[in-house]
């Protein structure tokens, strides 16, 4: 745990990288579009929580790449966007590449396995999608949405709280290296 | 050039990304055009899990409405169980008090149809312990001037008499016992005889002669002559008969209930009733409709005359009172 605390000072090829039992990121990254779709008809409530960033942000800081992380925002964020209804294709995929690429960049700089760092980190990086997706739908759709409202505020600090303990689950998936 | 690609190769794919996203946004904004294919397969791959959970959401909550939920149903019908009984236990004390009402109207309606003839209601509030004996205890006594051989009748017909009398109870002889006997004649050709208990539910007419036609369901009255029962008061109707020596056996069906009795009157004087013209019961029957239910047995018959003038001429025909003081005098 020690040297995760320090890892950024550390060179990268020190930065642990977390491997999955086979099909995990597939089986969670659709159960995150499947639940946020499904819960919807239950309630507004869902609208509180972004399952499928969740999901990108955990696998973009645990396996530490890049590259992969923005393939998976790309796929998860395109296949939202085709779940939804009104909205072009991409909008979400533009948002949560960025976000898959900036969490697996900053996996191997902070320590991502303290609950608190996780909190603060996704409360960031839920923040940083919201003005990705405002800042794409103001330019490229000129449609005035609102980078800030209160209930944005709320649904990020849900989305953290839902990942603190989402995250500890998830972590369950890690092959024993 | 290139290798500045290589180096920054993640940031190169990143922009890739970004930049074909952006196309396909801006290819969607310009033609107004949805890429119908993206959604279609999102939705072919979400949709079957989102049945299914569907389907599972439906069964928990079923499961949830149908037995869990019912948890409290089960509380709630052990409450309207225990609120059922108390509403029977009410209603059996509304019908039996509406019984009583009924049963103390029609009292009540006959002591107003005679007030020629004081008269007492009494409560039965038991009877004897004795299974050979048929008596029953009045919550009248003494004190409401109760005396021994009054008359207990009920508007249905007579009971019996009084045989004991304590301060605040007395004790009814019914007419059923094997001690009781009481005057009676037959409404139509006006035959006297006793009426004799047996100790059972059926007593008896006796010193009726075998010449007497006798037809079931004829309607037996009190004669007076035992000086207990003022006449003309409804006893019962006969069951069947029997030719005996010297006597025929005569059963009779009283027409009060005796097992049922719960108020009853007492007579508190001989006089006589007048007949009650009304349509309700009475045990008083007037002699012009005292015809027997039988038309062997009717007046009309050429034997009706002379056995009427038999009653008060010829008591060779029709046993007097007086000849069988046993029977007259319980």
């Amino acid at each position: 745990m020690d040297y995760m605390l320090n890892a950024g000072s550390r060179s990268d090829s020190n930065i642990e990288v977390y491997k999955y039992y086979s099909g995990a990121v597939v089986l969670a990254s659709f159960l995150a579009l499947l639940l946020q779709a499904f819960l919807h008809k239950y309630g507004h409530w869902t609208e509180l929580v972004d399952l499928p960033l969740l999901v990108v942000i955990y696998f973009g800081v645990s396996r530490r790449n890049p590259v992969s992380g923005l393939f998976l925002g790309a796929v998860i964020g395109i296949l939202q966007d085709g779940l939804g209804h009104g909205s072009p294709i991409g909008l979400y995929g533009i948002a949560k590449t960025l976000v898959g690429y900036v969490a697996s960049s900053l996996g191997g700089r902070i320590d991502t396995e303290n609950p608190a760092s996780r909190f603060a980190l996704v409360f960031v990086l839920f923040h940083f999608h919201q003005i990705v997706l405002v800042s794409t739908e103001r330019v490229l759709l000129n449609r005035p949405a609102p980078f800030f409202t209160l209930h944005l505020l709320l649904a990020s600090f849900v989305t953290s709280a839902l990942a603190v303990v989402l995250f500890a689950l998830l972590d369950r998936l890690r092959r024993s290296s | 050039m290139q290798g500045i690609f290589s180096r920054n190769r993640s940031l190169t794919l990143l922009a890739s990304v970004v930049l074909a996203q952006v196309l396909l946004l801006a290819f969607q904004i310009k033609r107004a055009h949805d890429v119908r294919l993206i959604r279609y397969w999102a939705v072919e791959i979400v949709s079957p899990a989102e049945r299914g959970g569907s389907w599972t959401f439906s069964k928990i909550g079923g499961f949830w409405s149908g037995y869990i939920s019912l948890r409290h149903a089960h509380g709630e019908n052990e409450r309207l169980r225990a609120e059922l009984g108390q509403l029977r236990l009410r209603n059996a004390t509304l019908e039996t008090q509406a019984a009583e009402a009924q049963r103390l109207s029609v009292l009540l309606g006959f002591r107003d149809a005679h007030t020629e003839a004081p008269m007492l209601a009494a409560q039965v509030i038991g009877a004897s312990a004795d299974p050979a004996s048929h008596t029953l205890l009045i919550n009248r006594g003494e004190r409401d001037r109760i005396r021994r051989n009054m008359a207990v009748i009920t508007p249905d017909g007579i009971v019996g008499k009084i045989v004991e009398v304590f301060p605040a109870t007395a004790q009814v002889l019914l007419l059923t016992d094997k001690d009781s006997g009481v005057g009676a004649l037959f409404a139509g050709t006006r035959t006297h005889g006793v009426i004799k208990g047996t100790g059972d539910p059926v007593p008896r007419m006796e010193y009726v002669v075998n010449d007497e036609k006798v037809q079931p369901g004829e309607v037996i009255l009190t004669s007076g002559e035992d000086r207990i029962f003022p006449k003309g008061l409804l006893i019962g109707s006969v069951m069947d008969t029997v030719p005996g020596y010297p006597f025929q056996t005569i059963r009779v069906s009283p027409s009060a209930r005796l097992d049922r009795l719960e108020d009853v009157l007492v007579l508190l004087s001989l006089q006589e009733l007048a007949p009650k013209q009304t349509g309700e019961p009475s045990p008083v029957v007037p002699e012009a409709a005292a015809a027997p239910a039988n038309p062997a047995a009717a007046p009309a018959s050429p034997s009706a005359p002379s056995k009427r003038n038999t009653e008060t001429s010829s008591p060779s025909a029709t046993p007097a009172p007086a000849a069988k003081p046993t029977a007259a005098q319980p």
